[in-house]
């Protein structure tokens, strides 16, 4: 039983210096971006797993983490905070704004939950738009740098860390007592209560630590960007890449966001390049592929193959 | 002699649905270590009462008291941890988890630690014969395994208080009174049953130390079960053609 | 004092002339979600899509929106029922999570081509028409533009309600929106009823689209606010409720409407979400709605 276990963790942990070792080779800032822009969507793809994937729930509203997270750090900056300080805000803010989210929309089922979520978001970037006093407002604010000299490869090697900490997390999670709660209220809520577990605990808890995630990485990609306005960190777009990154990979699974976001980033980035207005287009495809043929995404549909196959 | 080793008290307790009286007041206890029976067609109220006292719904009028404690209000999650344990009558399985880890749902209630609860789990699937089917996954499976499951999961919570709903029903005569037998053996693992049921009365007879009969929401008869089968109203009600089924 | 009244009396007939094709769309999310229980998350982006339609039709044809709507209409009936037929049948049965993702999937492919086709230009159209205003004593002025949207809608709506409510057909959309077992039993072709009741939900949405045309400027993504304000209407009118969504489209009008007289214009939409919530919170059944949330 541990030999088995040990190789996916070595697997994993080579991996990881693998990508903290890419920055010796890759040098351009414009790649490094990229790359970046890869692993940030892995870690939000991994947190929005936790309570989209594990616990069932359709969240739509990430974007309203994201988005606090981004922007605490200049305005936390500007009222005297250290940056890192500031960070730590950030992440705080966006789990008070959980708090207050998941207390309202998990008492909704299904569809509601999620416009619910939706909703919370909007308020959220329409509220940016207008208190323009403390945000800049559409104008913009500008954020300050979270590293001094070689941004891009510093950036690059934080969201791969994001990743990583998401990562670790989630496999702590889903070998818990909390991770079984968590998947037998996606699978049945009235069952778990029978069974003396808080549904309504169980997901709100999934859904704090999936902000605080979120917010860090909201946080980051300000820096990196250095300036930002609501329409930009608030989109409901990233709300809807975050889930639709979990589910292509595999939402529910631990490395499904991860393989999700390389095949979608680099689909977009190759798309890009040779039609400009196009990725929206491969967004919607890729999602209604996802949903009529591939509901397990590529790592669920590959575990499940394997394991019929290993059932022989 | 009853107040003092009633582990369930049911009183006066109701409930209606805009015009639909599901329950009409009811009362009964139940002791310590005895098997009750529910008995009563479909419609009959059981379910709803099973709902009524594991919290998931709550009553109009009456009180339910589980061990001395009034239920007034108390959650469904708390309810089982208060050791009042169920099973539910549509089963209910954790689809994409083995039956294992369907169990061990139940487990987690005592413990933390995922080892002891898988070890608590194996216990439980061994009671109840199971073994073979630990690590396949609940989909898919057959009818009479996922009622088992039902229970197992149940009896994992370590309840003091099991309530089955229709657990036999839909099952083949053979596999009901196997069912039945493990049942029999419940109060080796401390537990007092109350199971609901809508027939089978092979399994009633053999089984309950005490039936209770309801009607459209009431309770029209109470007592052993060799006795209130022969009480007119019970017949009248519904047994009917079931009475030669028990007698003949 | 007066003025103030006059000001108020101008803000409730601008909201009730917007709220009428709010309600139209509404409307059409009513009557999609009450046969098929489905959430059209794409509900927006069908209607840029009339809108598109009629501008295509105002700039190579010179018809107006205020006819060319009609085209509107059967052009997303036609991809209504396809749309149905090829795809969300598919997922009937499947959990709200993945039919949710699906119309998600649909709005970005419709997104996606048409920023393909007419890139991301904002076009607008200008008819003399919208130059006009009535006048009602010295303080109120009513666009003639928009009163004609308003006139045709509310014929619309009356038309749409009397489907639903009169017809054989509606009798069948209302069988099936309380039962589908049931409905089938009777010997209702469900699939095919739900195909055409998501093609004429689709359709009131393109007819809304094309009477907004001029109102608005035409993008590709014109149309993710009127989703989310179609959820708005739809929940506080009641999950498929088509009479309650026409009147919560006109009430979403008028707030709108008196939220800009007094915070400005930028609030306007923030209010539609707090209402929202504020009605899933405390009464998710919504205004008229009698479903279980």
């Amino acid at each position: 039983m541990t030999s088995r276990n040990r190789i996916p963790t070595i697997l994993a942990v080579g991996g990881f210096g693998l990508c903290l070792l890419v920055p010796l080779v890759v040098h351009q800032d414009y790649e490094l971006n990229v790359l970046f822009r890869i692993a940030l969507f892995a870690a939000l793809g991994l947190a929005w797993n936790l309570v989209g994937g594990y616990a069932g729930q359709l969240s739509l509203g990430n974007a309203a983490f994201f988005g606090i997270g981004a922007y605490s750090l200049p305005v936390f900056h500007r009222l005297g905070a250290p940056i890192v300080v500031a960070l730590v805000l950030g992440m705080v803010t966006a789990v008070a704004a959980a708090l207050v989210i998941g207390r309202v929309a998990f008492r909704l089922r299904g569809p509601y939950f999620a416009l619910a979520t939706i909703a919370f978001a909007e308020v959220l970037r329409l509220s940016a738009k207008n208190l323009d006093k403390i945000t800049g407002g559409d104008v913009g604010i500008q954020v300050p740098a979270l590293f001094a000299s070689d941004p891009s490869r510093w950036f690059y090697w934080s969201a791969v860390a994001l990743t990583a900490a998401a990562l670790a997390t989630t496999v702590l999670i889903v070998r818990s007592r909390f991770g079984y709660a968590l998947q037998a209220v996606r699978e049945d809520e009235d069952t778990t209560l029978a069974c003396g577990i808080d549904a309504a605990r169980t997901k709100l808890l999934a859904f704090l630590i999936s902000a605080a995630f979120t917010a860090l990485g909201g946080a980051l990609y300000a820096s990196l960007f250095f300036y930002i306005v609501p329409d930009q960190v608030l989109a409901i777009e990233i709300s809807e890449k975050s889930a639709i990154v979990a589910m292509l990979g595999g939402a529910g699974t631990m490395v499904g966001p991860i393989v999700g976001a390389v095949l979608l980033e680099t689909a977009q980035e190759l798309f890009k390049n040779w039609f400009q207005e196009a990725h929206q287009l491969i967004y919607g495809v890729l999602l209604v592929v996802v949903v009529l043929f591939l509901p397990d995404g590529i790592v669920g549909s590959v575990t499940a193959r394997w394991r019929k196959r290993s059932a022989r | 002699m009853t107040k003092m080793t009633a582990i369930l008290k049911v009183e006066h307790v109701s409930k209606r649905f805009g015009g639909l009286r599901a329950v009409n007041d009811v009362s009964f206890s139940v002791q310590d270590g005895e098997m009750l029976f529910i008995v009563g067609p479909n419609g009959a109220g059981k379910t709803t009462l099973f709902n009524l006292i594991t919290g998931f719904q709550q009553p109009d009028q009456g009180v339910i008291e589980f061990a001395g404690r009034p239920l007034a209000g108390t959650p469904p999650h708390r309810v089982a941890r208060l050791g009042i344990g169920r099973t539910f009558q549509i089963v209910k399985p954790l689809r994409n988890l083995t039956v294992r880890e369907n169990v061990m749902l139940g487990a987690f209630l005592h413990t933390r630690k995922v080892a002891e609860a898988a070890d608590r789990a194996r216990e439980v699937l061994e009671f109840l014969q199971m073994q073979a089917v630990s690590e396949q996954p609940a989909n898919g499976l057959p009818l009479p395994t996922l009622k088992r499951l039902e229970i197992a999961r149940a009896l994992a919570t370590r309840p003091k208080l099991i309530l089955l709903d229709e657990v036999v029903a839909g099952l083949p005569t053979s596999e009901a009174l196997a069912l039945a037998a493990l049942l029999q053996r419940l109060p080796e693992w401390g537990v007092t049953a109350v199971a609901g049921v809508e027939h089978v009365m092979q399994v009633v007879m053999k089984v309950a130390h005490r039936v209770v009969v309801l009607d459209h929401g009431a309770l029209i008869a109470e007592g052993a079960p060799a006795d209130v089968v022969r009480r007119p109203e019970v017949i009248e009600a519904y047994l009917g053609a079931k009475y030669k089924q028990v007698t003949g | 004092m007066e003025v103030k009244l006059w000001s108020l009396v101008q803000a409730v007939l601008s909201g009730l002339l917007t709220g009428s094709l709010y309600a139209l769309i509404g409307m059409g999310m009513a009557l999609i979600f009450g046969v098929m229980r489905i959430v059209n998350f794409a509900h927006g982006a069908f209607m840029m899509l009339g809108m598109y339609a009629a501008y295509v039709l105002f700039d190579r044809v010179g018809v107006s929106p205020y006819v060319g709507f009609i085209v509107s209409a059967a052009l997303l009936f036609a991809v209504g029922t396809g749309v149905y037929q090829t795809l969300l049948r598919r997922v009937a049965d499947r959990s709200d999570f993945m039919q949710i993702l699906l119309t998600l999937g649909i709005a970005q492919i419709i997104i996606g081509g048409v920023q393909v086709v007419f890139h991301g230009d904002f076009l607008q159209v200008n008819l003399p028409l919208r130059s006009i205003n009535l006048r009602l004593g010295a303080q109120i002025a009513i666009n003639l533009g928009d009163l004609l949207a308003f006139l045709i809608t509310v014929v619309l709506a009356l038309g749409m309600f009397l489907v639903v409510m009169k017809t054989r057909f509606g009798r069948a959309l209302r069988a099936i929106a309380q039962n589908r077992y049931a409905a089938s039993l009777m010997g209702i072709d469900v699939r095919r009823t739900q195909a055409v009741a998501f093609g004429l939900g689709l359709a009131a949405v393109g007819m809304a689209g094309g009477l907004l045309l001029p109102a608005f400027y035409l993008y590709p993504e014109v149309g993710g606010q009127f989703t989310l304000k179609s959820f708005v209407i739809v929940v506080l009118g009641g999950m498929g409720s088509v009479e309650g969504a026409a009147i919560a489209g006109l009430v979403l009008g008028v707030i709108e409407s008196l939220t800009s007289l007094y915070w400005g214009n930028e609030w306007a939409l923030v209010v539609d979400f707090a209402l929202f919530l504020l009605v899933l919170s405390v009464k998710p059944t919504g205004l008229f709605g009698s479903q279980r949330v």
